[in-house]
């Protein structure tokens, strides 16, 4: 009986056709891992108001940038009347507030940019993170990817490049551009001098990814679903810093009880690649950098420990 | 049993005397089995028309927004086991849901046991077998049919009782104090059979029962439902797994586009299907003598003489076998199997085969959905 | 049996006493065969150890002892090349949401190691092969189940590899579906030289599809072998089928010296019958009884019979070494 039947099924137009070609080796099927990932999350409508919003911080510092150094341009050497406050200079008035808003393409620029920006991020790969890793491991998609000829370590790094793409998106490149623009609107000497505000602002970019994503992928992996995650996520950011800063600003506990706010952790570091000049006050109640950095290690490696066993460990029960 | 079914009309028969003798004897193997408690309606309820079916659908049909799952559907059940076959999306689950009382009707009515299927009297005498798993993942299998068993209103020791009773039936009282997230598919059937079976329902709706199961569960669970058939019960049985459903009944409802395209056994769907010849394969054997196949052309020639008879071919014989082997299409196939026989005795032929190529359930299926040939 | 693979006289699959465990859980038992290239059904209950087996055959799972080759390539040596020459179909959906048909197919050549542009031309061409021609731009989660199913066919199949390992491809498809699916297989290995490993609970469909059987039970190799060998040829056993009333036709048989082993009821009997019988007996008995002979087979074994007769073999053999042990 199958016999005719398969005899029946022959006479189509396409047959099969054998294809016959070099295979490439198996690291280069890390990018189409991420570029899928990053497809799945751009056709998102959530993802994209994020985006736009998180590009409204980004414009606020442009055109502050931008204005501030018009303004100065503009300002003659006539005192303007301040009200009741007396009369004063234009180009001191500026200078004042571009100390107070920060907006002097310093290091505490940056780093506020990469604060406020920070919030954003958080906020998109709460949601992002169910998209990017944790739907394959609710619909059963690993078996799919770990069939084919690549090792779980592609699979994590595709998965990591996607969301390291994602989170640079947002933070690093906004804040390239911002430094280019302070560049030309200044003088080209500030990219000779302040060479090493590049190399600060690619340095907090690199372990914010790191974290970040180690984080989101172990989080994601761990939880699958949005709602559970984006409730980790505000405990792991926001709790944590409530705590943190009750008890070491409240409480007057030891400054090390800052290093479970992993949030100020990076925030330390960063600072530290930028190179950010504390206050004597606000000092005294921060851990020193080196724990904080042995924090982040310690996550990012027992993130990364989770992922190869929970990877393999699906792998197994099905 | 007795050879019954055989002919179309019997097969009907016999399900009704089933139903009429059962009116009492089942209920009474039923208190045999399980203890009822005392509020059990079953007992209380007023006994309906001996001739009155369990399972009633008139008319129904059910729309989800636009799209139209059960169109103008009309069913008769009685006792026995029904078979419910059907593409994907032919709206068989439907069916079954507003059956169990899980949907209404928007139009028509369902009655079990003459009471509304949408009302609580009428799901007292059904039991249903969902084809979704969605379980409390974290409880064990004991724990959710019993507490299934609970919510069906038993007080805790009944429930208890009827909980082991129902896990031994479906072959799960050793294993069922692992966690249900751990099961594999075919226990989670399992224990959905076994909820389905604790208030011991006179009416038992299963959305594919079969699927998912390895070989030898498969045959415990047919086992089973013989064994609930013999005691009386009405068993709706929904499958893709045609072969299994034939060994366990050759009645059968086919769907298709939301309604019954047809209702009865198989013999009898297949008969109708005036367009579709039977196609039967007759091997007739080769005198020693010959080498070739005389009488495989000899038959040939015979059987093209016959009156119903529409086409013969002839086939290559099998490479180890000395017979030779003809397909034959004829229509009206009761005059032609008497025919056949009148051939075979006046003219010496010795069949080694003679089989029905198309009158399973799945060529039927194939024939009354697409009218390809298979 | 159709052109094969390149390497024809070697074995497609050669394992040598394979064992694996769980922890303490033991799921494979010294499994040893060698299969040529060809159809394969693997056979066996829930936790027979089907599952671990293709892990190992795919390279996924290192086997805690033994080993063996997989068309050439050592498990455990390099997995990346032997998963090359594999089309895995897995039994979950193991979908993309989000992507459309022919965007999913070509990442699976991607991943495989095609080139990007030859890997969306190919998948286009396994779609319209598979008749999924029009779905190539619809997203996954519009798929029906018997689209899902040859979709992950197709994710298979783009790299044109020599073996396929199919894990329940006809799980959830209705009836004619599941005609389709299984006569897309069978032309694949027929037509094509395509060697596959189908792993199933439907015994139908390694009837249809394989020409060689594996049945695996608690990680124990039963039986393994050409289905046809295999099943018992039973030359004194008939089936008929008879339409009328057969208490007096059965008399008279059980007069003739046949046996009745079962009747189920609806017309349909296995009968046993003695030395020397001729089918026109048959015939003549259901005239004389006016019954209807509607039908008489050769009552050969099928598989389903070959395995739980297999089956039933290993589970005596099994208690009676136990209490062997216990004595």
């Amino acid at each position: 009986m199958g016999e005719s039947r398969s005899q029946a099924a022959a006479p189509e137009l396409l047959h099969y056709r054998p294809w016959r070609g070099a295979f490439r080796p198996p690291a280069a099927s890390v990018w189409p891992i991420a570029r899928v990932a990053l497809m799945s999350l751009f056709q998102k409508r959530m993802f994209w108001i994020i985006y736009v919003l998180g590009l409204l911080i980004f414009l606020l510092f442009f055109f502050g940038q931008y204005l501030l150094s018009w303004a100065q341009t503009q300002a003659g050497e006539t005192e303007v009347q301040m009200g009741g406050w007396g009369r004063m200079n234009p180009r001191h008035l500026i200078q004042l507030f571009r100390g107070l808003l920060k907006l002097d393409g310093g290091a505490q620029t940056y780093y506020n940019f990469f604060s406020y920006q920070g919030y954003m991020v958080m906020i998109v790969l709460a949601l992002a993170g169910s998209i990017l890793i944790g739907n394959d491991l609710r619909f059963g998609s690993l078996p799919f990817y770990l069939s084919k000829p690549l090792a779980r370590w592609h699979y994590l790094l595709g998965k990591g490049l996607a969301v390291a793409v994602f989170i640079n998106l947002m933070t690093t490149l906004p804040a390239l551009l911002l430094y280019v623009q302070w560049g030309l609107l200044e003088s080209w000497d500030y990219f000779y001098e302040r060479f090493d505000l590049l190399v600060g602002i690619l340095g907090y970019g690199i372990v914010l990814t790191v974290t970040l994503t180690l984080l989101l992928l172990a989080t994601a992996s761990w939880l699958r679903r949005t709602v559970p995650l984006v409730m980790m996520w505000t405990t792991l950011f926001f709790f944590c810093r409530l705590l943190a800063s009750a008890l070491v600003d409240g409480l007057q506990f030891s400054p090390l009880w800052k290093l479970i706010d992993l949030w100020n952790d990076v925030s330390l570091i960063g600072g530290l690649c930028l190179n950010v000049q504390w206050s004597e006050r606000r000092l005294g109640y921060q851990p020193p950098w080196g724990d904080a950095a042995l924090v982040l290690g310690g996550v990012s490696l027992l993130c990364l420990i989770y992922l190869v066993r929970r990877i393999r460990a699906v792998e197994i029960v099905k | 049993m007795p050879d019954l079914l055989g002919s179309p009309d019997s097969g009907r028969g016999d399900r009704e005397v089933g139903v009429r003798g059962a009116g009492r004897g089942v209920k009474e193997s039923l208190t045999a089995s399980l203890p009822l408690p005392s509020a059990t309606p079953a007992l209380l309820a007023p006994h309906p028309l001996p001739h009155a079916p369990l399972l009633l659908c008139q008319r129904v049909s059910k729309w989800y927004g636009p799209v139209i799952g059960v169109n103008q559907v009309t069913l008769e059940l009685r006792s026995g086991i029904t078979g419910l076959v059907g593409a994907n999306g032919a709206g068989k689950s439907t069916l079954l849901r507003l059956i169990t009382g899980c949907l209404r009707p928007d139009l028509g009515h369902i009655q079990v046991h003459g009471h509304d299927a949408w009302s609580t009297a009428a799901r007292r005498h059904v039991g249903y077998c969902p084809e979704t798993d969605a379980f409390y993942e974290e409880m064990s299998g004991r724990q959710f049919v019993e507490s299934m068993a609970r919510l069906c209103g038993y007080p805790r020791r009944e429930a208890r009782k009827r909980t082991e009773a129902a896990l031994e039936r479906v072959g799960m009282a050793g294993r069922a104090e692992r966690c249900l997230r751990g099961y594999s598919k075919g226990m989670r059937q399992r224990i959905k059979l076994a909820q389905a079976l604790l208030h011991d329902p006179e009416l038992l709706v299963l959305d594919e029962p079969l699927s998912g199961i390895d070989p030898v569960g498969r045959c415990e669970f047919l086992h089973l439902f013989r064994d609930l058939a013999a005691r009386g019960k009405c068993l709706l049985i929904s499958s893709h797994e045609l072969e299994e459903l034939e060994k366990l009944t050759d009645h059968i409802a086919i769907m298709a586009h939301g309604r019954i395209a047809a209702v009865g056994t198989v013999a009898q769907i297949r008969d109708r299907l005036d367009h579709h010849p039977l196609r039967i394969r007759i091997d007739v054997k080769r005198g020693p003598q010959h080498t070739q196949g005389p009488e495989q052309r000899r038959l040939a020639a015979a059987l093209l003489k016959l009156r119903d008879v529409v086409g013969v071919e002839l086939l290559d014989p099998p490479p180890d076998e000395s017979v030779g082997p003809v397909v034959v299409r004829a229509r009206n196939p009761q005059r032609f199997f008497q025919e056949l026989t009148r051939l075979v005795l006046e003219e010496w032929y010795e069949i080694a085969r003679l089989e029905t190529l198309d009158d399973s359930t799945e060529a039927v299926l194939g024939y009354l959905l697409r009218g390809r040939s298979a | 049996m159709g052109p094969i693979t390149a390497n024809d006289n070697q074995a497609m699959i050669a394992l040598r006493h394979l064992s694996h465990w769980y922890g303490p859980f033991q799921a494979l038992r010294d499994v040893s065969f060698q299969l040529a290239p060809g159809r394969i059904g693997l056979l066996g209950p829930n936790g027979a150890g089907k599952s671990t087996l293709l892990k190992i055959l795919l390279g996924l799972l290192p086997p805690s002892s033994g080993g063996g080759r997989v068309l050439g390539h050592a498990l455990g040596e390099d997995s990346a090349a032997l998963r090359r020459a594999i089309g895995y179909m897995p039994e979950a959906d193991a979908l993309i949401p989000g992507l459309r048909g022919a965007e999913y197919v070509a990442l699976a050549g991607e991943l495989y190691g095609m080139p990007r542009r030859e890997a969306q031309r190919r998948a286009h061409e396994v779609l319209t092969y598979l008749e999924l021609e029009e779905a190539r731009y619809r997203r996954l989660e519009e798929y029906s189940t018997g689209m899902k199913q040859r979709l992950k066919l197709a994710q298979a199949l783009v790299h044109d590899p020599p073996v396929l390992l199919l894990d329940e491809p006809t799980s959830g498809l209705d009836p004619a579906g599941r005609d389709a699916m299984l006569r897309l297989l069978l032309t694949l290995g027929r037509e094509h030289g395509k060697a596959m490993l189908l792993s199933t609970h439907l015994l139908g469909d390694v009837e249809r599809v394989c020409d060689t059987v594996l049945i695996l039970h608690q990680g124990q190799l039963l039986l393994q072998g050409g289905v046809a060998e295999l099943c018992r040829r039973r030359h004194d056993r008939y089936r008929l089928q008879i339409q009328g009333e057969a208490t007096a036709f059965c008399e008279e048989l059980r007069l003739e010296g046949v046996r009745i082993l079962h009747d189920n009821g609806r017309g349909e009997l296995r009968v046993a019958v003695p030395p020397n019988w001729v089918t026109r007996a048959f015939f003549a008995l259901a005239d004389n009884h006016h019954v209807l002979l509607r039908g008489i087979q050769p009552d050969d074994e099928d598989l389903e019979e070959l395995f739980h007769r297999v089956l039933n073999e290993e589970g005596r053999h099994g208690r009676e070494s136990e209490s062997g042990g216990g004595a």
